[in-house]
């Protein structure tokens, strides 16, 4: 298996940077998106994403929710993290998973293993086969 | 412009359309930059005034929105970060041939592929979005 390829929605420019930097350097192709239209965009396009991991609240017509909603649609399998500090972790949404702002990046780690796995992981499980 | 580069690690890839921005950025990462990644001209001013790491190059659409245009942010740019090298890119051929230039001169100092690729898998990526 190749590794996995994370798409990272996020508006504000210097978080979404941050996260998609720290999650190439524990081992993960990323892609950035800096609001849902963009994030549609990727999906779209024939990439592989593997797993969404996308603010709520963005400028422009799509926002978190509703992309989450629109990834289910084009792949009902791949996991969608939503991250945001105007949703409770009691209310409902369509992503397998919420992060109330602010969140540390150990603990967005810990939800991606849990989802599709640790890349490092994976490469000594190749390594060792 | 390649001697200029020479020396480049750290670079802002800036660009109104997702798709060209993220394979130009993948493009100079697999040549050993590390990328930032600017939608508009705002994220690359943020980028350079409050990013941590000290940018090189700018490598930005001619039609790159926001409040400036791309020829305002040069000049911009200029004023600011006069050691900062701006490549204005017209079409998505222009830019993956700059993006070869500056990988040909980067850290690795070898092109993980032809940047001609880059261009047509961008070309792929956008027709599939307007089918």
């Amino acid at each position: 298996m190749g590794v996995q390829t994370i798409l990272v929605v996020e508006d504000e420019f210097l978080i979404r940077f941050m996260l998609a930097d720290g999650l190439r350097d524990i081992g993960y192709q990323v892609l950035e998106a800096a609001d849902g239209e963009e994030g549609f965009d990727v999906l779209s396009s024939g990439q592989v994403v593997d797993l969404v991991v996308t603010d709520v609240r963005m400028p422009g017509g799509i926002d978190g929710m509703e992309l989450t909603r629109r990834s289910k649609s084009l792949a009902p399998g791949r996991p969608v993290i939503v991250c945001s500090a105007h949703l409770f972790r009691s209310e409902s949404h369509p992503a397998d998973e919420f992060l109330a702002k602010p969140y540390t990046f150990a603990a967005l780690a810990d939800v991606i293993a849990r989802l599709i796995g640790d890349p490092w992981q994976k490469s000594s499980q190749t390594l060792s086969a | 412009m390649a001697k200029e580069l020479s020396d480049a690690q750290c670079l802002i890839v800036a660009d109104a359309d997702v798709l060209i921005r993220n394979a130009l950025a993948e493009y100079l990462r697999h040549c050993g930059y590390k990328v930032f990644e600017a939608a508009t001209s705002d994220e690359v001013i943020i980028a350079l005034d409050e990013g941590a790491a000290k940018i090189d190059a700018v490598l930005a659409d001619a039609e790159l929105t926001g409040r400036h245009n791309a020829f305002e942010l040069r000049i911009w740019i200029r004023d600011h970060y006069p050691d900062v090298q701006v490549v204005l890119a017209g079409n998505i051929d222009s830019a993956a041939k700059a993006a070869g230039q500056m990988c040909d001169d980067g850290p690795h100092l070898r092109r993980p592929y032809d940047p001609e690729r880059v261009a047509v898998h961008i070309k792929r990526l956008l027709a599939a979005t307007r089918r």
